[in-house]
């Protein structure tokens, strides 16, 4: 293994956030220059460090530790200056009351330790009564893990350096230089004279430590879940079961929404198989909904193909996206009176959900010169309808009907160098022009970055000048000639779209 | 001895033949029960829903007096179809706010130039199939749709089953249909046709009338044929090819959104008559 360090910029120069393990062992440490560091070693793979990922991926790993306690968060002290300092962000998990589903807190530790090594972590797992501890015994243990039995952190913890008590880096400066090097240094001290000179996050820190003040952790999970969930004492292993399980989830979890105003806008169905594995379906709807059988609807298709294996212990169904969704009006005839664009935008889902959504869109104009940048689609099933006033964009004289996305090169005689073309060739077939209109001149966007425009377009750098031609058999094109006329080079056509 | 047999003819034909009246009467018993419990049919030529071309003569050519709103119609051509499928579409959807659906391969519908056909591209929901069992189930599924103005459809091909699912689709629901079949000119025979559509039509773009002088492009004009159509007359699938004259050449209004018939004369060039006059 290479030695890999992530850097970023941090008091004035490139620095190290993050070693490996054969880093670490080559004595490369975070807070170091990444030039002082590419001296020592040139062999250094250097990667820019990305804390938003990080974040997410910490955040990800929380979720995952739910399955200990649900009470999981990640530790709101690895965002600041003091990550750098002590090596590494962490997450808190609660196991109050949690450890006997694991016959014991080792045995919980060891599952966590074992897992996160699965999955490519290398875990440093501390185990006390309080936070506080278990900070500290998470990071300046020497084993991978530790556990503190209760009411013993003064002793196990005594022999802890001082950063150990999550100081900011100027404190613990000060400390040190009153030769307060580790915790037992300040065990008996006398209370007043720390607080005046030290503030009073010295005695805070400590007295959380070692359980005198409570310290609250706030976990992760806020928002409401809807959620219904279905066990089964045998399990069972045809579809039509499980989509009768369905329909009963949905009409529970539909319950709720009626009761709460609430419609789905995002729907899971999890489903646990037997030899422990599992299965994740997911739809998505245009407006929110809480009709069960529109909602089985959209499943339909992803369940059919849905793999049972041995059959399915436990079936859930979760609403991850939900919107108000208010009652409506029976009528006098006791119909439930629709929406205008009610069954459109079922119609839409139903579609999106098995063509994908990307594939079923609406137009929408964008104000641009450049007829390929004057329309772009967005997914149906995000967009509702919206009036757009495409007359207001449409000022020019007459776009076609067809536009190709990509202009194609064509074969061009023209009877001067800067007229019209008198006759083309495309797809090995002559076009004479019988009739021409134009040209119309459209000029580059220069106001736009050019990574905005279409990025696999060749020719929006330069300026183009369009032509509507009618060949001998009445069909009609839009061509246009690239760039001006130049006695160096021919000029370079292109065709752009059919007109009706 | 011919009138004889004539007179025969005839009066055999009073006493086989039922009245016409009491026949309509069985025929509609008939078609009442094949359609219980769903909206009740149009029963004759007269009140069935339709939608006029804007041309009398076109109209005139089609035995419901119209377009049909319910049912399938096919378009071949090459891009002048695209142009006649657009206008019909316009008719069809004119009267209310529903979005158009339309299913194709690709994505080269533009916009801008939707406007100028009178269509609001807001209105437009655009499925992009990557096989035609995708454009068709689409179909399908806007054509049972009850808040669809009109599904347009351009497959590549469509199977005979597919094309009859299609069509009792649009009959049941009373939804409009447009299967837009690209043609290569060169190629005509390429793309075969479906036999469950109401309609078949042939655009192909024809040279416009050329003004005088100046440059510019006066309006685009196309070459419509009837090839066929299906007259369900009382419910017997009685297919009728099309006998009288059913191609015309045709220009699109863009104030109406009318189809209106180009005459002949307009089309034909001054020059060869005041030769023929002068060599007689």
């Amino acid at each position: 293994m290479d030695p890999l360090v992530t850097v970023a910029t941090l008091h004035g120069g490139q620095r190290i956030t993050a070693v490996n393990m054969a880093a670490k062992m080559q004595g490369i440490k975070p807070g170091l220059l990444l030039a002082d560091a590419r001296i020592q070693f040139p062999n250094l793979i250097v990667k820019q460090a990305n804390p938003k990922a990080d974040l997410k991926a910490l955040g990800k790993l929380a979720k995952a530790c739910e399955r200990y306690s649900p009470w999981t968060a990640i530790d709101p002290l690895g965002n600041g200056k003091l990550a750098s300092m002590s090596g590494s962000k962490g997450i808190w998990i609660d196991i109050t009351g949690c450890a006997h589903l694991y016959k014991g807190e080792r045995p919980l530790v060891e599952d966590l330790r074992d897992r996160c090594i699965q999955a490519d972590y290398q875990p440093r797992i501390g185990l006390a009564d309080t936070p506080g501890a278990a900070w500290a015994a998470a990071r300046f243990s020497n084993a991978s893990f530790c556990i503190i039995p209760p009411q013993t952190q003064r002793e196990n913890l005594s022999t802890y350096p001082i950063t150990a008590l999550r100081l900011d880096p100027s404190t613990l400066k000060k400390l040190e230089s009153f030769g307060l090097r580790h915790i037992y240094d300040l065990y008996g001290k006398p209370r007043a004279p720390i607080l005046s000179r030290f503030g009073d996050k010295v005695l805070k820190r400590l007295d959380q430590m070692l359980g005198r003040i409570e310290e609250p952790i706030s976990p992760r999970q806020s928002a409401t879940l809807h959620y219904t969930r279905m066990v089964f004492a045998e399990p069972i292993g045809r579809t039509e079961d499980v989509k009768l399980v369905l329909n009963k989830l949905l009409k529970k979890l539909c319950l709720i929404f009626e009761v709460k105003n609430l419609g789905v806008l995002q729907l899971e169905l999890l489903i646990f198989r037997v030899d422990n594995s599992w299965a994740r379906l997911r739809i998505g709807t245009s407006q929110a909904s809480r009709n069960p059988d529109h909602l089985e609807l959209l499943f339909r298709k992803d369940l059919e193909a849905l793999n049972l294996g041995f059959g399915i212990e436990v079936a859930s169904l979760i609403a991850t996206e939900t919107s108000a969704l208010n009652a409506r009006q029976i009528d006098i005839e006791g119909k439930i009176s629709h929406r205008p664009n009610d069954n459109s935008a079922k119609l839409v889902d139903r579609l999106s959900g098995r063509l994908g959504m990307k594939n079923i869109v609406r137009l929408q104009p964008i104000k641009s010169h450049l007829p390929e940048c004057a329309t772009r689609t967005l997914p149906a099933l995000e967009t509702s309808f919206s009036k757009n006033n495409w007359r207001n964009f449409n000022r020019h004289p007459q776009r076609p009907i067809q536009l190709l996305q990509q202009p194609l090169p064509i074969e061009v005689i023209a009877s001067a160098p800067d007229g019209p073309p008198v006759m083309f060739l495309w797809r090995k077939q002559q076009h004479r022009i019988v009739s021409a209109a134009g040209p119309e001149r459209i000029s580059p966007e220069w106001w736009r970055p050019t990574q905005l425009r279409i990025h696999t377009h060749p020719v929006t750098q330069e300026t183009r000048d369009y032509y509507r031609l009618e060949d001998q058999n009445g069909q009609r094109f839009w061509v246009f000639r690239k760039g001006f006329y130049r006695l160096t080079r021919p000029p370079i056509w292109y065709l752009h779209g059919f007109f009706a | 001895m011919q009138t004889e047999i004539f007179d025969n003819k005839s009066a055999l034909n009073s006493i086989l033949l039922p009245d016409p009246m009491t026949l309509d009467s069985l025929r509609n018993q008939i078609r009442e029960i094949e359609r219980s419990g769903k909206l009740s049919p149009p029963l004759s030529a007269e009140n069935e829903l339709t939608v006029s071309l804007g041309s009398s003569e076109i109209n005139e050519a089609l035995p419901w007096g119209g377009l049909p709103i319910m049912g399938l119609h096919e378009i071949f051509g090459d891009t002048a179809a695209v142009g006649f499928t657009t206008a019909l579409m316009n008719k069809f959807a004119k009267n209310s706010d529903a979005p158009i659906l339309w299913c194709q391969h690709g994505r080269n519908l533009y916009g801008h130039g939707l406007v100028d056909f009178g269509i609001d591209p807001d209105r437009l929901i655009l499925v992009e199939g990557k096989s035609d069992n995708d454009i068709l189930w689409a179909m399908e599924e806007g054509l049972r749709c009850a808040d669809i103005a009109v599904v347009i459809g351009k497959p590549y091909k469509v199977p005979p089953i597919i094309g009859r699912r299609l069509q009792l689709a649009a009959e049941e629901n009373s939804s409009t249909g447009l299967l837009l079949r690209p043609q290569d000119r060169k190629k005509p025979q390429s793309v075969s046709p479906t036999n469950a559509a109401l309609t078949r039509w042939h655009v192909t773009a024809a040279p416009s009338i050329t003004p005088a002088r100046g440059p510019g492009l006066s309006i685009a004009k196309w070459n419509l044929e009837l090839q066929r159509y299906r007259y369900c007359a009382f419910n017997l699938q009685k297919q009728k090819t099309v006998k009288r004259v059913t191609s015309w050449q045709v220009e699109w209004n863009h104030e109406t959104g009318d189809l209106s018939v180009v005459t002949d004369l307009c089309n034909r060039s001054v020059q060869p008559q005041q030769e023929k006059q002068k060599t007689s």
